[in-house]
């Protein structure tokens, strides 16, 4: 019944730990890049498309949105290579984050598209404004700060998400707390540990987001 | 191998799978819904020890806000690992259908504390300093002015939580809780291809998620507070 905490057999695998964080980080920083690409296309496609392709793209954020990220990866991993399409675990991984980010971010970005007023569009207009200077000045500027608050979200959802990526094998951070624990079998420590690191990771990536949310698009955001 | 499509498809919607398939569908819905409603009972209370002032309940909202920051932070994966292997060490002999309960109950508590804490605040402050003019006990103001206001603001977000939680219960098939994904792990196991398994197992989640995404979309729709104020 009585267990002693011994987390002096897995300090040594700290640097290793930390390695496969900056692994867990790229992965969500590639995910959510191309994420952002998907979403604005299709965040545009359901503003200003033709009918067809607003419902392409709205059964395509509905159904993603209403399936789970692991179920989806399985399918690309392990079907696909019956149609000769074969991907390393991180490839796999990384394209089946990127077309789930997509579909969020597809709604995240419409939103904001929505969030732009007509009559702000008017006023630039009246104000002699050219196309591109009202999408400089007016639009972007208020998108921007209206988006910044729910991606950064999303991009702290995501940084969690890539644990999943242990499941096939990829050695990230979570994946490598798998490889430390079937060697020193301290599963307590090294899962408590790992908790920790993404603790930590988050946790900077939340404030230096919140830092950033503040000061360069002035959005509201709360630092703590 | 060359089988016949017809066949196979045939033979992969047998009786035995089918149902094999909704009890683990029904596995799945089960593991969100109690870990959503334990979740909400105790994300209620640790909001409301969020929200106390007075110095004698300071060390629980110290407690309840660590908890909450640290639970949202951390991978529901690892989450998962550090209660299953918890629960080995201290020998508590249960299913591993618990197990992966006690974990959800943990991030669906951290989660919707959040979600009810933002219900709370929205409350406007006018409201809170009109129930101590009233002489409203703590639990009065609760019970009388706050939560008839702040449970339409709170449920939406609370059931989108719950429908995100259909969707990442899918983890706990890593710990071998028979529910859908696993399911269709051990189907795609036993020589059924990956494209039909995986996909079936891609409608049913999407079949149980998509009518309670409507549905919560229709409670938005219907609960939203008027702005007026």
């Amino acid at each position: 019944m009585t267990y002693t905490l011994q987390y002096g057999q897995i300090t040594g695998y700290v640097p290793y730990l930390v390695g496969g964080a900056w692994i867990s980080l790229q992965i969500a920083f590639l995910a959510f890049c191309g994420g952002m690409v998907i979403g604005l296309f299709g965040a545009m496609a359901r503003t200003f498309g033709s009918s067809t392709i607003a419902r392409l793209v709205r059964w395509y954020v509905v159904f993603i949105t209403n399936t789970p990220q692991l179920v989806q990866i399985y399918l690309i991993f392990f079907a696909l290579p019956d149609l000769g399409i074969v991907f390393s675990p991180y490839q796999a991984v990384l394209i089946g984050m990127t077309i789930n980010a997509g579909a969020y971010l597809t709604e995240i970005q419409r939103a904001g598209f929505l969030s732009v007023h007509r009559s702000e569009l008017e006023a630039a207009e009246t104000l002699g404004m050219s196309r591109m200077q009202s999408v400089r000045y007016v639009i972007l500027p208020h998108i921007i700060r209206v988006l910044f608050p729910p991606l950064s979200n999303q991009y702290i959802m995501m940084t969690l998400g890539t644990s999943m990526a242990a499941i096939f094998g990829v050695e990230e951070l979570t994946g490598r707390a798998f490889n430390v624990n079937a060697t020193t079998f301290r599963s307590i420590e090294i899962f408590s540990l790992t908790a920790l690191i993404y603790v930590a990771i988050t946790f900077l990536a939340t404030v230096a987001l919140a830092l950033a949310g503040r000061f360069l698009v002035r959005a509201r955001m709360r630092v703590l | 191998m060359q089988t016949d499509g017809a066949y196979v498809i045939a033979s992969f919607f047998s009786y035995y799978n089918i149902v094999f398939l909704l009890d683990a569908l029904v596995a799945t819905l089960l593991l969100s819904l109690f870990g959503c409603v334990i979740g909400a009972i105790a994300g209620f209370m640790l909001a409301i020890s969020r929200r106390s002032t007075s110095l004698p309940f300071l060390p629980l909202r110290i407690a309840a806000g660590l908890f909450v920051e640290t639970f949202r932070r951390v991978p529901f994966l690892v989450t998962l690992m550090l209660i299953f292997f918890i629960f080995q060490f201290v020998r508590l002999d249960v299913s591993l259908f618990i197990v992966a309960l006690a974990s959800v109950c943990l991030i669906a508590t951290a989660y919707i504390t959040e979600i009810i804490r933002s219900g709370l605040e929205s409350v406007h402050r006018n409201q809170w300093d009109a129930a101590i003019a009233m002489n409203l006990s703590a639990a009065q103001t609760l019970a009388y002015v706050i939560i008839p206001q702040a449970w339409k603001v709170v449920l939406p977000p609370v059931f989108s939580f719950f429908i995100l939680f259909i969707k990442d219960t899918a983890l706990a098939s890593q710990i071998g809780v028979v529910e859908l994904t696993y399911a269709g792990k051990v189907l795609n196991d036993k020589g059924f291809p990956a494209s039909l398994v995986f996909g079936t197992i891609l409608v049913l989640y999407f079949v149980l998620s998509y009518p309670l995404t409507r549905l919560g979309a229709w409670m938005e729709a219907t609960l939203a507070p008027s702005r007026s104020r």
